[in-house]
């Protein structure tokens, strides 16, 4: 059998790099067609379907558009965690606490003026969010804790924090007995673009990603956080507050992520309700990893991820093929590019018989 | 059971790293039923000559036999059949696991695990070799001189017949040193070869039947234990005669103390006291591991002052370290250039910026293309190759990372440098520059110079200070020929008057 040697490459792989990503997620999609196959869906047909129910419509890139926003948002904050090799896994729960606080400001402030108003839910979004983002890295400067624990548990707790709410004091009187809020007012919806079904959140987006290149690229805690993530023993060598930004990078991380809460419950639903979980905080962290960090690549991602999300449902009207296939893929994606990595540092070599 | 024939011999053993050389023309005996002591500074080159030996390196050059018969070890499991076991200063043990499943760990061939048995040979195998420790104990649980004797535990059960000691006794206390030391003389009488790496003078004199002297990747000495009488004369043999090395030094005035340390106490130090005054080099000399490494960290702030006090340039340490200016102050310029110096996956250019972004910024924002500027002309300067503002750290030679490292520091214009090993692993023309550079600072500057080159202290400093078991035993003139000649006795921690 033919033997191979592992070599480290010398020389970086540049654009070329791109060729192995392709292979990896072609990977994936073979292995999903794999499964299609054992539930006796016809493969080729089935990943089709998939690409047509994403992609293939206005209406359906419309509706990836959309799933795409909370994404984005919830990957650009753990990124902000991540580049400093602190594991927010909770941006599920950041989620949440930020469309608990936008609530709470429509329910309580519903005739203010359009612009104050949706300023105010920003604000008690980011807040809510920040501080879910705040108390794990507290309890870790304090006492130690591992954020990716404490993070994850946190989700839990934000979501029956929201649960507890939409079934309790925040529960309309007039949805006979379903859990959800009212109705928010004219004033605290943020709208669509013209006639398309994408509502403006997708400007946020644009602005917010932009904002975060600067902050990595041009600004001094900008510089300190991917110094701190580099090495942690060096920046304390320089002078760098690494417990200061610790917390500051939760912060961050949380608010983004309630700024989406913010916009689905604005924007999506009108309202708040338990179904307005749906593991966007989850999947932004695949998404986070696929994109390396880098706020572009995260866009991208996300759009690609929502549309998977999108392309599942047609898969299970037309096919009948259950909707946790989707996750499946998103799974499989994942692994298959995390391996990828591999090649992209080491290549092989055929060991020649001496 | 000492035989003549040794076990393990190796001969001219070379190995370099990119222009340093790291082992040069080393020619080596081990014998079965003998303790080896290896002596040396850190980047003598003990590590590298080990590795080779344990299959993690390869030689550029030079032979190994193992009892007569030339071997090589491609990969570490050669060198594991040939008996050849090493005990490293990090243990390499699983934490949640018992110390019999440890010892088993990857040598059982069988499907089921048959814990009475396996505990009852370990149990076994520890009694032989006058070890107490309990085989179903959780490693979490241990103190290190247990997990070290695990370790040990662990390649006595692969039957190694040839052990490798990496500086055992750092990470153990004095009383569970001499436990390790009653072991070791067991297995040696057991006909097991031992080689003991260490930096302490007196373990070594009461331990080995050879001494072998490694320096600057030669083996400068070596000879039988019998032959040695004192710590003393070992540490004269160790740091060799000092040459005077050619450096421009002009007189500079001595002028106001830029560091005083009073009586600073804890964490390996008791009780030192010196001072720097700007315009002169104070060199610190000792065998590694009396009080140098806490030292540098209290001054450069890394930890704080347990006991006594530390003024820098006219203030206490914590006023001193709560508002840093990012120029004319303190410039340490650490041992460690990869983990602590430098980010090893950053540019050149940011690698530059982590300790001087203060003087490139304006409002929230960083100024970076005035900095490439900057450190593009540094660059030329310095002769740092290769001159590109994006490569990455790693990518860099010690000699050029280490120039990078200055170039930043005393673009600062420090008033205080603290220079640790500021040479180590450099090549000779890289460390001539080195040198240089820091004689002309002095003329801005305070130089705490901290290093275990005799001849490199005395070159460079004004007035040299010997360290011993955390203080300053004496503190001399670099002139003074006298108290020079008598560094050997001072750094063995002997009296002198």
């Amino acid at each position: 059998m033919q033997r191979f040697r592992i070599i480290k490459r010398q020389e970086r792989l540049g654009w070329r790099s791109c060729f192995i990503l392709l292979t990896a997620i072609a990977l994936a999609l073979l292995l999903s067609a794999v499964m299609l196959v054992m539930r006796g869906t016809p493969p080729v047909e089935g990943i089709l379907t998939l690409f047509k129910g994403a992609f293939g419509s206005r209406w359906a890139i419309e509706d990836s558009l959309i799933k795409a926003i909370p994404i984005f948002l919830c990957s650009l904050g753990v990124a902000t965690a991540f580049r400093l090799q602190i594991w927010n896994i909770g941006a599920e729960g950041q989620f949440a606490l930020g469309a608990i606080g936008a609530t709470w400001a429509a329910l309580t402030f519903p005739e203010l003026p359009k612009p104050v108003l949706l300023s105010m839910m920003i604000g008690a979004a980011c807040i809510a969010g920040g501080v879910w983002g705040m108390i794990p890295a507290i309890l870790r400067q304090r006492l130690g804790t591992n954020e990716i624990i404490v993070t994850l548990m946190m989700n839990y707790i934000a979501i029956l924090l929201l649960e507890y709410l939409v079934y309790g004091i925040w529960k309309d009187p007039a949805s006979y007995g379903f859990p959800m809020t009212p109705m928010f007012s004219e004033q605290a919806i943020v709208g669509k673009i013209g006639t398309s079904g994408v509502n403006s959140g997708i400007f946020h987006c644009l602005v917010l990603g932009v904002l975060f290149w600067i902050f990595f690229t041009f600004t001094r805690t900008g510089f300190e956080l991917k110094a701190s993530g580099d090495s942690v023993r060096a920046a304390r060598y320089a002078g760098i507050p690494y417990n200061y930004l610790v917390v500051l990078v939760m912060v961050l991380s949380g608010a983004l992520a309630g700024w989406a809460g913010f916009l689905e419950a604005s924007a999506t639903i009108n309202r708040l309700q338990p179904s307005i979980m749906v593991g966007y905080g989850y999947t932004a962290i695949v998404v986070a990893w696929l994109a390396r960090l880098n706020p572009l690549n995260i866009a991208i991602t996300s759009f690609l991820l929502a549309g998977l999300r999108v392309g599942v449902e047609s898969l299970q009207l037309d096919m009948q093929v259950p909707a946790a296939f989707g996750g499946m893929i998103e799974g499989l994606i994942l692994m298959t590019v995390l391996a990828s990595g591999f090649f992209v540092h080491y290549k092989m070599v055929p060991v020649r018989k001496q | 059971m000492a035989t003549a024939e040794p076990v393990i011999r190796l001969e001219g053993i070379s190995k370099s790293f990119g222009s340093v050389q790291a082992n040069q023309d080393i020619t080596l005996d081990v014998h079965q039923g003998r303790i080896l002591a290896l002596l040396g500074e850190n980047g003598a080159g003990k590590s590298t000559l080990m590795s080779i030996l344990a299959g993690q390196l390869q030689p550029d050059s030079g032979t190994i036999s193992h009892a007569g018969k030339p071997v090589v070890f491609t990969n570490t499991e050669k060198a594991i059949q040939s008996g050849i076991g090493m005990v490293y200063q990090h243990f390499k043990l699983v934490d949640a696991m018992t110390v019999a499943e440890n010892v088993f760990l990857g040598a059982s061939d069988s499907v089921w695990l048959r814990h009475k048995e396996m505990n009852t040979e370990v149990r076994q195998l520890a009694e032989k070799y006058g070890m107490s420790i309990d085989p179903e104990a959780v490693i979490a649980d241990l103190s290190m001189g247990e997990k070290q004797q695990v370790e040990i535990l662990k390649l006595l059960h692969r039957k190694s017949s040839i052990l490798i000691f990496d500086e055992p006794t750092a990470v153990l206390t004095p009383k569970e040193s001499e436990a390790l030391f009653a072991t070791m003389r067991q297995m040696v009488e057991m006909g097991t070869a031992i080689v003991f790496i260490s930096h302490k003078l007196e373990e070594v004199l009461s331990l080995a039947d050879d001494i072998a002297i490694l320096k600057r990747g030669r083996v400068i000495d070596q000879l039988p234990k019998k032959s040695v009488h004192s710590t003393a004369e070992l540490a004269r043999r160790m740091v060799g005669r000092a040459v005077l090395l050619e450096v421009d030094k002009e007189p500079v005035e001595p002028r106001q103390i830029v560091l005083k340390v009073s009586s600073l106490t804890g964490k390996g130090l008791k009780g030192a006291d010196f001072e720097v005054r700007q315009g002169e080099v104070f060199g610190i000399v000792g065998v590694a591991g009396n009080g140098q490494k806490p030292l540098v960290e209290t001054i450069c702030g890394l930890t704080s002052p347990k006991k006594g006090s530390v003024r820098i340039l006219g203030l206490e340490w914590k006023q001193f370290f709560s508002k840093q200016n990012w120029e004319q102050t303190l410039s340490y310029i650490p041992e460690d250039r990869q983990g602590l110096a430098t980010c090893p996956g950053l540019s050149l250019l940011d690698n530059f910026l982590l300790t001087t972004r203060g003087g490139f910024v304006r409002g929230p924002w960083l100024l970076k293309k005035r900095a490439g500027a900057t450190v593009n002309k540094l660059i030329n300067d310095f002769d740092i190759r290769p001159p590109d503002l994006d490569a990455l750290a790693w990518q860099l030679s010690g000699g050029n990372l280490q120039k990078m490292v200055l170039a930043r520091e005393f673009y600062r214009r420090p008033r205080l440098i603290v220079a640790e090993q500021p040479t180590q692993g450099l090549d000779i023309a890289a460390a001539e520059d080195v040198w240089n550079l820091l004689m002309k600072a002095r003329e801005q500057a305070g130089i705490l110079l901290v290093t275990g080159d005799l001849s490199e202290a005395l070159t460079l400093s004004d007035r040299i200070g010997v360290m011993y078991g955390g203080m300053l035993v004496e503190t001399f003139a670099a002139d003074d020929q006298e108290r020079i000649d008598k560094i050997p006795e001072m750094m063995a921690g002997l009296a002198t008057n």
